[in-house]
């Protein structure tokens, strides 16, 4: 009765948080002018233009998912599973283009590849003019985008690699080679890791608009954006944004459908897992990964640093923002912590099945994560900005309720993968012996769930931190976080700041993880 | 438990100082770029006591975060005064019943042309649609002159404009199109549209574009151009349509509105008092960006013209805003999208 107590207490928490707001902008979509019309549905697609940005928008989310995932698997794994040198650096510099706001990453490489750039100056216009074609359409959005998502899936492939049987991996090992292991065993297992990782690249790069935009672009989700800003229409702009849900849905679907035969096994001992040695090809391995992090994350994090390499843009940069940093800190940690918590408890919801609606309420989860930020920013308002509900609205609840609203999927999904790894046998025995939800809870699946646990809470530390679609349209006066303010200042700063502030955004980003991952080193030590 | 205790006394803390604020404060929605608006700001913190609550606006939702935030919030008025960085949204608002009437005392010295004759709205330290010009061009033929020039065959692909969707560019054609009628305006679009003209995102992106070196000239907010041209980028700065008898270059100023039903309206009128002063104008023109004061014989550094030695478009902002609304679906198709 307790766990199902809890249970539902997670679900109304997700429904209210997060579905009831798009619910309200959803029904009042449907009226104009008062009336029951489905007229801002009919204006979709009328023209061919339309399909033309939705075609654009598949072949860019597809060209996306399909590169990052041909880069990410081989490289989580060569992080996860090899002896490969530094990889631990390497990690970090993978990570840093997903803490830089991607609009910021993609002003970086003008500065780079523009036609009076970086490379125009060192070797010529006429490269400059070849540059600057590259960067700007298809070309230049499918580059910044993979350097930005791909840390995702080289993530999602190191956390369920190290959830793998090394007892299978061994047994293959007697008769087959370790890439025929990899490629047999190993890789087959992390399938639904791998298809998570897939469907996240593939969402955030449909909904993505700040850089198609700026490198001339054209996608879908510029529809309800347009009538957001340019018409002040929501609830066109909530019929504009259905298309990019229904699409979601039906990849969603397509996911389960896949997966939906499919048996994985992980591993349910405490062996350590087996380390590759790379052996006479480690130089090469080396080699390959080190110039592809040089392209992707030293050339944007070198423009940062060149750009803001005065201790006068630091200065400037800190006291306009010291406050707005504290802030940041501070939300995205409770935010995270507040994803967590529901993700723990919906991510057991889905991998137990608990409930017949369980694939329901992860749809609804995977929904939310899809919608633009502004829908669910305006519906936020609409629904929490009465007298009653003041104390909400008007403080930086609404703020953690937009990223419960947009993120929850994130933690529910990761924890879904921990709980498959903790075996039900385990729980069961505990509860036929009389021991109750609550100590079964504490007893075992935290405990057992710890790895699991923390990856949720630094992924959500980082998209928390990093958000702005939803920050952006609910954080109560004087409340800005520091992605905010870095863009409110961004409109005629002097850039040697706005690339200071990246940089101090990358760096609160980074040692906040790099103590975590400290403290919890030293405690393995202890042990 | 006690660490339990201990996290939950830290968010209602947190929490705690925004319900129950002190009185004497007054909430403001800013569009105008946070660089210039918030040493304004704080001066009135410094002059009255009175303390600011402040959002503002970035360029990545084309200012208009704000403006939507109000929309929402119109049952339930969070925000006391909005700062709006051109006029239309000040008409919108008053069309929308979400601003409420309020004629300042400091309103009397700023021509009628720039305020509401109803007091919903009063103009101040206003920009001018300028064209940015690449110094790289060198060739003073290639010096644009009128916003003709945009269909003009020697620009040829050689110039930028930024989204007509948005913002400034969109004030500046549905004034084109009150000042020429529908059938002109749209033949010029279209002749431009012939001419290879590229549409950036943004004002400041049209000015990157053309410091870069990526196309010749541009039409931007006098903000951009001036800041650019403070920064030693090598552009240059043009008014357009100077000549006897030209068009005049479209003022755009600043827009201090009061919304009705806010939290603090005295404070709020105290605000727009303090914004539309003519020592905020003389702030804001020595600011970097250098915008035009509104109010006769306020001191401007040499790089500012003066409101009277601009020869302007006379433009009727409410037919502009009305216009506006027509148009939209054209220029989304003239757009591209």
């Amino acid at each position: 009765m307790a766990r199902k107590i809890t249970l539902w207490v997670a679900i109304l928490l997700l429904l209210l948080i997060g579905l009831a707001p798009v619910i309200s902008m959803f029904a009042k979509s449907l009226f104009v002018a008062g009336e029951l019309s489905l007229g801002n549905y009919e204006t979709l697609f009328q023209s061919e233009r339309e399909w033309i940005l939705l075609s654009n928008s598949f072949l860019l989310a597809g060209s996306v998912t399909f590169i990052t995932l041909l880069l990410g698997v081989p490289l989580g794994t060569l992080f996860s599973k090899t002896d490969l040198p530094f990889k631990k650096i390497f990690i970090i510099l993978f990570v840093i283009p997903l803490i830089i706001p991607s609009y910021i990453l993609a002003t970086a490489w003008f500065y780079f590849l523009g036609r009076s750039g970086i490379v125009a100056q060192i070797l010529g216009a006429n490269v400059g003019i070849f540059t600057s074609r590259f960067l700007f359409g298809f070309s230049g959005v499918l580059f910044v985008m993979v350097s930005t998502l791909l840390p995702i899936v080289i993530i999602l492939v190191m956390t369920y690699l190290r959830m793998v049987n090394p007892k299978l991996e061994e047994a293959a090992k007697l008769s087959a080679t370790w890439p025929v292991v990899l490629r047999e065993i190993s890789i087959p297992i992390i399938i639904p890791g791998i298809c998570l990782a897939g469907l996240i690249v593939f969402i955030l790069t449909l909904g993505e608009i700040g850089v198609p935009s700026s490198l001339r672009f054209d996608v879908f989700p510029v529809e309800s954006f347009i009538q957001f800003s340019a018409f002040y229409n929501f609830n066109a702009a909530t019929a504009a944004a259905i298309p990019l849900g229904v699409i979601t849905l039906i990849i969603l679907i397509i996911e389960r459908l896949f997966l939906r035969k499919k048996v994985f096994q992980f591993r349910v001992t405490k062996d350590p897992m087996i380390i590759i040695p790379l052996g006479e090809k480690k130089p090469l391995f080396f080699a390959a990964v080190a110039t592809l992090a040089f392209i992707i994350a030293i050339i944007p994090l070198c423009v940062l640093l060149i750009k803001s390499l005065s201790i006068s843009a630091y200065h400037e940069a800190l006291t306009r923002s010291i406050d707005s940093i504290f802030r940041s800190l501070l939300y995205a940690a409770i935010g995270a912590t507040c994803l967590t918590v529901l993700g723990f408890f919906l991510g057991y919801l889905l991998e137990r099945k608990a409930f017949r609606f369980t694939y329901a309420v992860d749809s609804i989860a995977i929904l939310l994560f899809a919608l633009p930020g502004t829908v669910i920013g305006i519906g936020l308002i609409s629904l929490w900005n009465t007298r009653a509900t003041n104390m909400i609205y008007a403080s930086v609840a609404i703020i953690i309720f937009g990223y419960i609203a947009q993120y929850t999927a994130l933690g529910e999904r990761i924890m879904a993968a921990t709980f498959s790894q903790i075996p039900r046998s385990m729980e069961e025995a505990a509860q036929i012996v009389g021991v109750g939800w609550f100590r079964r809870l504490f007893g075992i699946l935290i405990p057992l769930a710890k790895r699991g646990i923390a990856s949720i809470w630094l992924v959500g530390f980082i998209f928390c931190l990093r958000d702005l679609g939803i920050t952006m349209m609910v954080y109560p006066p004087a409340h800005d976080t520091l992605p905010v303010r870095i863009f409110t200042l961004m409109a005629n700063s002097p850039e040697e700041v706005i690339a200071a502030l990246c940089m101090i955004l990358i760096l609160i980003t980074l040692l906040p993880l790099s103590a975590l991952s400290l403290i919890i080193k030293n405690k393995r030590q202890k042990i | 438990m006690r660490k339990f205790f201990v996290i939950v006394g830290l968010f209602l803390s947190m929490i705690y100082p925004s319900f129950s604020a002190a009185k004497d404060e007054v909430v403001v929605y800013v569009s105008e770029d946070q660089v210039f608006s918030e040493p304004i700001l704080r001066d009135f913190e410094k002059d009255t006591g009175i303390k600011i609550k402040a959002v503002y606006d970035t360029e990545e939702t084309k200012s208009t975060g704000a403006m939507n935030r109000l929309i929402a919030e119109k049952n339930n008025p969070q925000a006391d005064v909005y700062w709006a960085n051109e006029p239309i949204r000040a008409v919108v608002l008053k069309q929308k019943k979400i601003s409420s009437p309020y004629i300042s005392p400091n309103a009397k010295g700023i021509p009628p042309l720039f305020k509401d004759s109803e007091g919903y709205w009063t103009g101040f330290s206003a920009r001018a649609r300028v064209f940015v010009v690449s110094d790289g061009a060198s060739d003073k033929d290639l010096e644009p002159t009128s916003i003709l020039n945009y269909t003009d065959e020697k620009w040829k692909d050689k110039s930028v404009v930024a989204n007509p969707l948005f913002g400034t560019t969109t004030s500046w054609v549905s004034a084109l199109f009150v000042a020429w009628g529908d059938e002109k305006a749209t033949d010029f679009l279209e002749k431009m549209k012939k001419n290879g003209v590229k549409i950036s995102t943004s004002n400041g992106e049209s000015t990157t574009l053309v410091m870069n070196k990526e196309c010749i000239f541009s039409l931007v907010d006098s903000d951009d151009a001036t800041n650019a041209i403070r920064d030693e980028k090598p552009v240059s700065q043009i008014y357009p349509d100077q000549e006897e008898g030209g068009l005049g270059c479209l003022i755009l100023p600043n827009t201090a509105v009061l919304i009705k039903g806010g939290p603090n309206p005295e404070n709020g009128k105290k605000l727009i008092d303090y914004m539309i002063s003519a020592e905020s104008e003389r702030k804001l023109a020595f600011a970097d960006c250098a915008q035009i004061p509104l109010h006769e014989g306020v001191e401007t550094p040499p790089d500012v013209k003066k409101i009277e030695d601009i020869k302007t478009m006379e433009v009727d902002y409410e037919k502009v805003a009305e216009k506006l609304l027509e148009i939209q679906k054209y220029l989304k198709k003239w757009a591209g999208y």
